[in-house]
């Protein structure tokens, strides 16, 4: 029999924002000392009340809208009540009735095509504490300076059915939210965290199997693994019926390649929910909503189909679209220069390299694309070398701030008219390697470049190429 | 109240009662439901909004800024156990 | 038994007592609670700073019961506060031996009503969201307000002018200009409602507090009428609903771990939990905690507390319809105007029933002041007007 996968997905995404969700702590956890940024509030002490941090509601529907969902625009917090030593006050404040974002849908293409995930909803709510369990053997230490940073939590609809469908819809949510700046999306930094959703039923059956949820996948190849392996034991238990499956949360060791059913207490799941009183609704007014709005950046179909139109390749395009970063940058850089094909090849062949060379993400690019565009403009009359355009731009990532006609001037880098210069120095190089002069002669034209090598770096570049090769050329032949 | 349905309170509570306490509980729990159950001789509530708080006010939201204004040390201070400036616990199994 | 807890600096002047649910950064605040026992809050409550800032003194801390849930004060680790056997609430005392000139207190239950309708004091549950909460021990924060009491009105007003106004700390603090408007006479009392149903449990000591303030107010030219308003009775079992859940939810930060009382025995981390939990926590907390848990169970959630909040809101339209013809209620606060320690041995959880008369104010947030062994209940923001109403009642 054949059978098909359903899977939902519940998406943790930690907000880019500077303070947490309640309190004034410093909302950077990752790799700080343990309970450096931590207050009575967000260590569980008692007296201090919640105050919402507005930047987080700011971030909360900045996301619904990327994801098409229907924003509430009266939204509420609840308390959900657990024990563990990662919740200092025994309970998450989150929301339960009225979340912030509901109803979205986000469309994804994969290789069988294009489809449709629905987003049930988006909540906002407070991270806990991290536990580290490998300083001493009898003891778990704990570290709350990740409790209350906010987070969103993106529920997915179980309109997902394969390992492939899941990466495509984690790659999406990462761009739509980085593009929207209101999250990193790292899942190697824990700032994107995935649990999984998943049952499995003959094709074409409409009853749903038994639901396993799955955590503990730290990357997106451990989330494949894991959809692999749990597809295959749901199918195995069915088939041959190697085990029971029952309603169950699992832990995925990406070790071992192996999902584990987790040692739940009798009381697991039952949080009690109830309205946070200490926190009254907030309610998103016109003014507010249009302000969020407004600040939407243009998704990246959108962009690409704008920079097709500039001129570009499809190719081109997608590369540049690929983060909101360099989006900004190529669009700063096209207005000041007026050339979209140039900038773009100073994206793509320069500032992309530099990144990738540097193992940066595209979104931690730090140029000034205006400055970009003067450089480039600076390159395409000809004023500078284009090594040394190159050179500048290697500078411009170490200073943001360089002003790169001024740092030419400078440091001696503009190209220079001085044609009886130019006359000197080839008449030096030519005196040099008289060797390269008889080959030229000899009919090996590639022996020129040596001489012209040469004279570029006594030039320090700042020298038009195709007036030395014409001078050198005339001088060889006038020998 | 079954006593069974105490003991899963006890649990989900982290709290173990005497068996004199369980008893007092069971008493205090069946006039607490049967004063409420009062409620609906005199309500009909089933049409009620229900009204979480009394002030029809919203919330007074903050601007996004890092006050940092305690340290680890004075938070620590009365914590029954603690190394490395961690909090501590008996090992959790995961 | 203690009255007081901790005290600094009694030779000041103008000393306040703030009772133990009220955090201070120079003395302990246990809450009545071993498990806070000797807990050095890190920063003091909003009303304390406002009050040192205004020159007064806050001085002393005067014991509660745990996390004041409780009828006076009875429930405190400390042991039950009585004189000659006659139960008494310790702010209450520290103001009449005249330790202070006033107490502040966080009214969770009505405990600091009820103790200062027994000692002829004057104490005033503001309008909810005129007072900050910040700095105060959470227990019931839906309702719950930071009180004042003191020997007169006069004293009272002047306490409260300090405390009250806007906090930025306070999520459910209310905006400066309705917290001004609390401050001002708006309507001053002309007409007084009374319930009958609220007042048949109440004594004949009782009553005849009611009619005596009833003849004073008459004499001081202030109208008495009659209402129905037997629904008001339901406040209460709606209100030991929302207070449990929130105390149930509250107190569940207090495990051993971050700070406060730890069990000395415990093999693994339920242990820890269960067993610090169990020592320290007293057996009426206990079973508010259970309780409160019960009510916010997946069966009984929209049966009890979801209906308990829509209870709120009916609570609050049979006020409103009282106050187009009313400018305040007259209630009593107490069914008797003593509790020995008997009546608490022969029903620990009285409470829970006795709170008939302070839950009204408590589940709506209107303000409630008491003054000569009886309450009046006015609408949101009339917290001036009904201070006014009492000094000119006297």
């Amino acid at each position: 029999m054949k059978y098909e996968t359903v899977i939902g997905l519940e998406v943790h995404v930690e907000l880019a924002t500077k303070s947490k969700i309640f309190c004034s702590c410093s909302a950077h956890s990752f790799g700080t000392e343990p309970n450096m940024h931590v207050c009575p509030a967000c260590c569980g002490m008692p007296g201090m009340l919640p105050v919402v941090n507005k930047r987080v509601v700011d971030f909360g529907m900045k996301a619904g809208m990327m994801l098409n969902c229907h924003i509430n625009r009266v939204t509420t917090f609840d308390k959900k009540s657990y024990y563990y030593p990662d919740l200092p006050a025994a309970y998450q404040t989150t929301q339960w009735f009225a979340p912030v974002a509901v109803n979205g849908l986000v469309e994804i293409e994969t290789s069988k095509g294009k489809k449709n995930v629905r987003i049930k909803q988006i909540h906002m709510e407070e991270d806990a504490g991290k536990l580290v369990h490998d300083i001493r053997e009898d003891t778990t230490h704990v570290d709350f300076n990740r409790t209350s940073v906010p987070l969103i939590e993106i529920v997915s609809q179980p309109d997902l059915s394969s390992a492939e469908d899941v990466e495509v819809y984690l790659e999406r949510l990462k761009m739509l939210l980085r593009y929207a700046k209101v999250a990193e999306c790292e899942m190697s930094h824990g700032t994107m965290r995935c649990d999984v959703n998943l049952s499995v039923r003959p094709e074409g059956s409409d009853k749903l199997g038994v639901r396993t949820e799955m955590k503990n996948m730290n990357s997106i190849e451990a989330i494949k693994r894991a959809i692999e392996y749990e597809t295959a034991r749901h199918i195995d238990a069915i088939e041959n019926g190697t085990e029971v499956l029952v309603q169950e949360t699992r832990r995925w060791d990406d070790i071992k390649g192996k999902s584990y059913a987790m040692r739940s207490k009798e009381t697991a799941g039952d949080y009690r929910y109830f309205p946070d009183p200490n926190v009254m609704p907030v309610v998103i007014d016109d003014q507010w909503y249009e302000t969020v709005q407004e600040s939407l950046p243009e998704f990246p179909e959108v962009k690409k189909e704008k920079y097709v139109g500039y001129g570009l390749s499809d190719y081109d395009a997608e590369q540049i679209t690929k983060s909101i970063a360099l989006c900004e940058c190529f669009e700063a850089a096209y207005a000041v220069c007026g050339n979209a094909k140039d900038a773009a090849n100073w994206m793509i062949s320069e500032i992309m390299s530099i990144l990738n060379a540097r193992k940066m993400t595209y979104d931690m690019l730090d140029i000034n694309g205006k400055a970009l565009g003067e450089l480039i403009l600076l390159v395409s009359s000809g004023k500078v070398g284009r090594a040394n355009g190159k050179k500048i731009l290697a500078e411009m990532f170490e200073d943001s701030s360089i002003e790169p006609e001024a740092y030419a001037k400078a440091n001696g880098l503009i190209v220079s008219n001085d044609t009886s210069l130019i006359e000197q120095k080839v008449a030096e190089a030519i005196a040099a390697d008289p060797r390269a002069v008889n080959d030229y002669k000899n009919g090996k034209e590639k022996a020129i470049m040596s001489i012209f090598g040469r004279c570029m770096k006594e030039l320090k570049g700042n020298c038009d190429p195709q007036v030395l090769k014409t001078i050198l050329i005339e001088k060889i032949n006038s020998l | 109240m079954e006593r069974d349905t105490l003991r899963r309170l006890e649990l989900l509570n982290q709290l173990k009662l005497t068996e004199q306490q369980k008893e007092d509980f069971l008493c205090f729990f069946d006039k607490r439901m049967e004063d409420f159950s009062a409620i609906d001789r005199i309500f009909d509530t089933s049409d009620v909004e229900r009204m979480v708080h009394v002030m029809p006010i919203m919330t007074v939201v903050r601007e996004d800024e890092v006050v940092k204004k305690f340290d680890r040390e004075a938070l620590q201070q009365g914590a029954p156990e603690t190394d490395e400036g961690y909090w501590c616990v008996p090992r959790v199994v995961e | 038994m203690k009255i007081i807890t901790a005290k600094i600096d009694c030779s000041a002047d103008k000393r306040i007592a703030a009772d133990d649910m009220i955090l201070t950064s120079d003395m302990p605040t246990a809450a009545g609670s071993r498990m806070l026992d000797g807990y050095m809050s890190l920063f003091s409550a909003e009303a304390v700073t406002r009050l040192a800032d205004a020159g007064y003194n806050v001085a002393m801390k005067a014991d509660v019961g745990e996390f004041s849930v409780d009828l006076i004060g009875e429930t405190s680790y400390n042991g039950t506060p009585a004189v000659n056997g006659v139960l008494v609430n310790p702010a209450c005392e520290a103001v009449k031996s005249g330790d202070a000139v006033a107490a502040i207190s966080l009214d969770v239950n009505g405990a600091i009503r009820r103790g200062a309708a027994h000692a002829g004091l004057v104490c005033i549950k503001p309008t909810y969201g005129t007072v900050s909460r910040y700095g105060t021990i959470p227990a019931a924060c839906s309702g719950e307000c930071v009180s004042v009491t003191a020997g007169s009105a006069e004293t009272v007003s002047e306490v409260l002018s300090v405390i009250a106004g806007h906090d930025d700390k306070d999520g459910t603090s209310l905006p400066a200009e309705k917290c001004e408007a609390a401050a001002k006479i708006n309507a001053p009392v002309k007409r007084i409602g009374i319930v009958k149903a609220l007042c048949e449990g109440a004594d004949e000591d009782v009553q005849a507090k009611l009619d005596g303030f009833t003849a004073k107010a008459k004499a001081a030219g202030i109208e008495v009428i009659e209402l129905d308003g037997s629904g008001l009775v339901a406040a209460r079992s709606a209100w030991n609903v929302l207070m449990s859940a929130e105390v149930c939810n509250n107190v569940s930060r207090y495990d051993g771990v971050k700070y406060g009382y730890r069990a000395e025995k415990f093999t693994n981390l339920d242990e820890l939990y269960t067993n610090s939990r169990t020592e320290a926590f007293g057996e009426v907390i206990k079973s508010v905690i259970l309780y409160g848990s019960e009510t916010l169970s997946t069966d009984n959630y929209m049966k009890v507390y979801d209906k308990s909040l829509r209870v709120r809101r009916i609570i609050c339209e049979i006020f409103e319809s009282f106050f187009e013809d009313i400018d305040a209620l007259l209630i009593p606060a107490v069914s008797k105007m003593a509790y020995t320690e008997e009546d608490v041995r022969a029903d620990k959880y009285m409470a829970f029933t006795e709170n008939i008369y302070t839950a009204p104010a408590s589940i709506t947030g209107l303000p409630a002041v008491v003054a000569g062994g009886v309450q009046l209940v006015g609408p949101a923001l009339s917290d001036a007007a009904l201070l006014d109403a009492v000094k000119r009642i006297g």
